[in-house]
């Protein structure tokens, strides 16, 4: 396995064994969860700060939804713990989720209630919510609110947790996988009310595996592999610390380019070649100097290329076999 | 074909916890039955004696029916055995059949098989053939019971064949059930409703002097008329095989004629919003359970007032003329007085009630594996406060359920001059809670530590310590150990006086393990199916 780069690593380590990270609105240190032998969660140490939109990602089964159980108290950590406003998730549930709103990846409502009555049920016992706004997401979600949600197909009924998180105005909205079901019209609906809700310096956790959704959305991302997480920081942090790509065009035989570090070459075409680069690009450059080079394009890796760098390492395939 | 095989096999595999326990109940009692009675009425002698104290505790013909032969062990078991087995059948059939069509379909199963190269006709026959592989799992352990209990292997056979005969009427009419209505509990509610009018017909058939010829209208009855060990009239079968046959033919047409995902009566999609109970999760979870408690109200007031209704006409007329020469005898049958009449036949609802108390922990079971319970704790709902009111939920659905049984008896009774005062059946009917209360805290300590079973370890200790009576004392259990049974504390109000310090220790301890539940709750993950 490919080194993590470390100078992304959680720069919530600082905090473990500390008290509450007071300006967070999530904290995690060293947690863990084991289901029976399965490690669903290793050694967690996340910081969201308040007003950001945090981009979670992995693939299926990575530990997403179990974090996300963490964060609510709904399954007891193994080993550590997780902050919610400085309030343990496990211990505290009621007081952080007062503050706190939960859209998860399966629509499990309940069936013989309508999508108003749902609402209703939801907006009562969470205490708190934006009635006018609450309208204002039926409309552009545009929700069939008076049919009873076993009428309603997964999209739809994934439209009714959105519209009860949101009108909750929560400080905090944690979104499993929230766009699963959504066609492409609600999807830019969501994408233009998670802004609102930056807008308002509401934080937002987002776990997802559209890559596209967060590059849109996140200012934050971290990337989850078999219950750890592999890589953490702004888009731009990420893109500076992983590969970037270089097409080099030469007018007579290219060079080997193997032996330089970093460097690994995934396309040869004749005279063209494609290079992947992680960290420093001068041994690359100083090699290229000596042949004619006909033409170089370099290009920044996209969220997705970054997110399939920490998936293709190996070990990672056979690991999720 | 082998597509079919493979489904009908699947459906029989589906169906192994729910076939092995009804096998081995049917085998334990069918075992008991002719053992227990050898070992107390070794002589015939003991036997008159039997019938003579039979005689005065005439509500026994509630659970098991009208006995014909009690001289002999065949008759006395064919009473014991193919009375109170042939409801189990009934309510095993009406569950098989709404597991195997209407449970796969709310799942979402149905429609990727009938999406396959399964035709329609093909998956139904499938089901049904995995169900009725389950009929002859049953008849084979009453066989085996019925002989190891000493019983020769012919009759034995005809009366297993007679027990099960309800299973493949209520197979039927469960599957029609899962036609008519959209979700699998209202399938069941259908299902329930029918099996409770089969037996309240024979109880009318079996208690009362003049309507016996009602016992011709209820599959229950066909299985009584079959006479096992007491002058076969083997062509009874054909009654409810021909039901059976009919009812599954006319589930399959309307299963060709419908949308997959839909049942015939299929509720309007679209409603007007209403507020009620939705300002809690508790408030929700009544709403939720409004007409299921309804029903439960409606079953058990129905037959309490019968049970009110016939206390008063008890006689001995269906007993065989020889029988009844032979109780004159002895001195003349004491027929019973409408107290305790009332008295015994209560205690079928505290089993009922104990089992209402399970279905209500089977329900808050259903809400975790479905996830929908995440969406609530996901809310500032504390974990204790959601499952405390859950239970007080049941707890008081409970109580609704014993008073409302209590005032019906007596309104029965009142119509009939009994001579038995309200109050005195108010007491009866709240006689019935503090043991059911006590099953529904073991059950909720089965859904705090063991989750998944729950269910099955809630019903599996209900129905295990309704049968506990028997089994102990076959295997010569001591004293302490039959009294571990909740059933065995319950005093026959209004005939015996409340056992009040039972009752008060019965509630303690449900308060104390509903306690200990709701503690151990709140320190576990929640767990999807």
């Amino acid at each position: 396995m490919s080194q993590v780069p470390s100078p992304s690593r959680s720069p919530a380590t600082g905090h473990r064994g500390a008290g509450p990270a007071t300006d967070a609105a999530i904290a995690t240190f060293g947690l863990c969860k084991h289901y029976g032998s399965t490690r669903a969660l290793d050694d967690l140490d996340l910081v969201v700060p308040r007003g950001q939109v945090f981009g979670y990602l992995g693939p299926n089964g990575a530990g997403k939804t179990t974090t996300i159980r963490l964060l609510l108290g709904l399954h007891r950590p193994t080993a550590g713990r997780a902050e919610v406003f400085g309030l343990d998730a496990w211990s505290e549930p009621v007081a952080a989720h007062a503050r706190v709103a939960y859209v998860s990846g399966e629509p499990a409502l309940w069936p013989s209630l309508t999508g108003t009555e749902t609402l209703d049920f939801l907006a009562r016992v969470h205490g708190s919510t934006d009635a006018a706004y609450r309208a204002q997401l039926i409309e552009r979600f545009q929700l069939q609110a008076d049919r009873k949600v076993r009428a309603l197909s997964k999209g739809n009924r994934q439209k009714v947790q959105l519209i009860a998180a949101f009108a909750t105005r929560a400080e905090l909205l944690v979104l499993d996988e929230p766009t699963a079901g959504l066609d492409p019209l609600m999807e830019v609906a969501f994408r233009e009310t998670v802004l609102e809700a930056k807008q308002r310096e509401q934080t937002v956790f987002l776990s997802s595996h559209i890559l596209s959704e967060v590059e849109a959305l996140c200012d934050r991302v971290g990337i989850l592999r078999s219950g750890r997480l592999v890589d953490e920081g702004t888009l731009a942090e990420l893109r500076h610390l992983s590969a970037r790509t270089l097409e080099v065009s030469f007018r007579d035989t290219p060079p080997s380019l193997e032996g330089l570090p970093g460097v690994s070459v995934v396309e040869r075409d004749g005279r063209r070649l494609r290079v992947e680069v992680s960290g420093e690009l001068d041994p690359l450059l100083s090699v290229l100097a000596e042949h004619r080079v006909e033409a170089l394009r370099s290009r920044e890796p996209s969220l997705e290329e970054i997110f399939l760098h920490h998936y293709r390492e190996p070990g990672a395939v056979t690991q999720r076999a | 074909m082998s597509a079919g095989v493979a489904l009908a096999r699947r459906a029989f595999s589906d169906a192994r916890t729910r076939n092995g326990s009804f096998a081995l109940l049917f085998a334990l009692v069918a075992y008991a039955q002719p053992a227990a009675y050898r070992s107390d009425y070794p002589t015939l002698h003991d036997r008159l004696g039997f019938v003579h104290a039979f005689a005065g505790n005439a509500s026994l013909r509630l659970f098991y029916g009208r006995p014909l032969d009690l001289l002999t062990t065949g008759g006395y078991s064919a009473w014991r055995v193919g009375g109170i087995l042939a409801i189990f059948a009934g309510a095993w059939g009406m569950l098989a059949a709404v597991r195997a069509l209407r449970a796969e379909e709310d799942s979402g199963r149905t429609e990727l098989l009938a999406s396959g190269c399964v035709s329609r006709p093909g998956l139904f026959v499938a089901s049904m053939s995995g169900c009725l592989a389950g009929v002859l799992v049953l008849w084979a352990a009453l066989l085996a019971g019925l002989v190891a209990g000493g019983l020769p292997a012919g009759e034995s056979a005809y009366l297993a064949l007679a027990t099960v005969a309800p299973a493949l009427v209520f197979l039927g009419l469960g599957a029609l059930t899962c036609q008519l209505a959209p979700t699998r509990r209202q399938a069941l509610e259908l299902a329930g409703g029918a099996l409770l009018a089969a037996l309240v017909l024979r109880v009318v058939a079996d208690t009362s002097s003049s309507l016996g010829w009602l016992r011709w209208a209820t599959p229950l009855g066909w299985s009584e008329e079959m006479r096992a060990f007491a002058g076969p009239r083997p062509a009874v079968l054909a009654l409810p095989v021909a039901l059976s046959l009919a009812l599954l033919a006319l589930s399959a047409t309307l299963w060709r004629k419908r949308d997959v995902g839909s049942g015939l009566l299929a509720s309007s999609e679209v409603a007007r919003p209403r507020a009620f109970g939705l300002s809690s999760p508790t408030a929700l979870a009544l709403r939720e359970e409004r007409w299921s408690l309804v029903g439960w109200l409606a079953g058990s007031g129905g037959f309490a007032f019968i049970i009110g209704l016939i206390s008063t006409s008890i006689s001995s007329a269906g007993i065989s003329s020889s029988l009844r020469r032979q109780l004159r005898e002895l001195g003349g049958a004491s027929l019973t007085r409408p107290a305790g009449y009332i008295g015994l036949s209560f205690l079928f609802f505290v089993l009922a009630f104990s089992l209402f108390a399970c279905t209500q922990v089977a329900a808050a079971r259903h809400e975790e594996a479905e996830e929908r319970l995440e969406a609530v704790l996901a809310l500032p709902v504390p974990r204790w406060r959601w499952l405390a009111g859950r239970l007080a939920l049941a707890a008081a659905g409970v109580v609704a359920l014993s008073l409302f049984a209590g005032v019906l008896a007596w309104a029965g009774a009142a119509v009939q001059h009994a001579g038995i005062s309200l109050a005195t059946m108010v007491e009866a009917g709240l006689n019935c809670a503090p043991a059911a209360i006590l099953f529904l805290a073991i059950a909720a300590l089965a859904y705090a530590l063991v989750p998944r079973a729950s269910t099955a370890v809630a019903f599996g200790v209900v129905s295990v310590s309704f049968v506990w009576q028997l089994l102990s004392s076959i295997v010569g259990a001591p004293r302490w150990l039959r009294e571990l049974s909740p059933f065995e504390h319950v005093g026959l109000v209004p005939a015996q006086p409340l056992k009040a310090g039972a009752a008060a220790a019965m509630i303690g301890l449900a308060l104390l393990g509903s306690a200990v539940a709701v503690w151990a709750f709140s320190r576990r993950d929640l767990v999807g199916t």
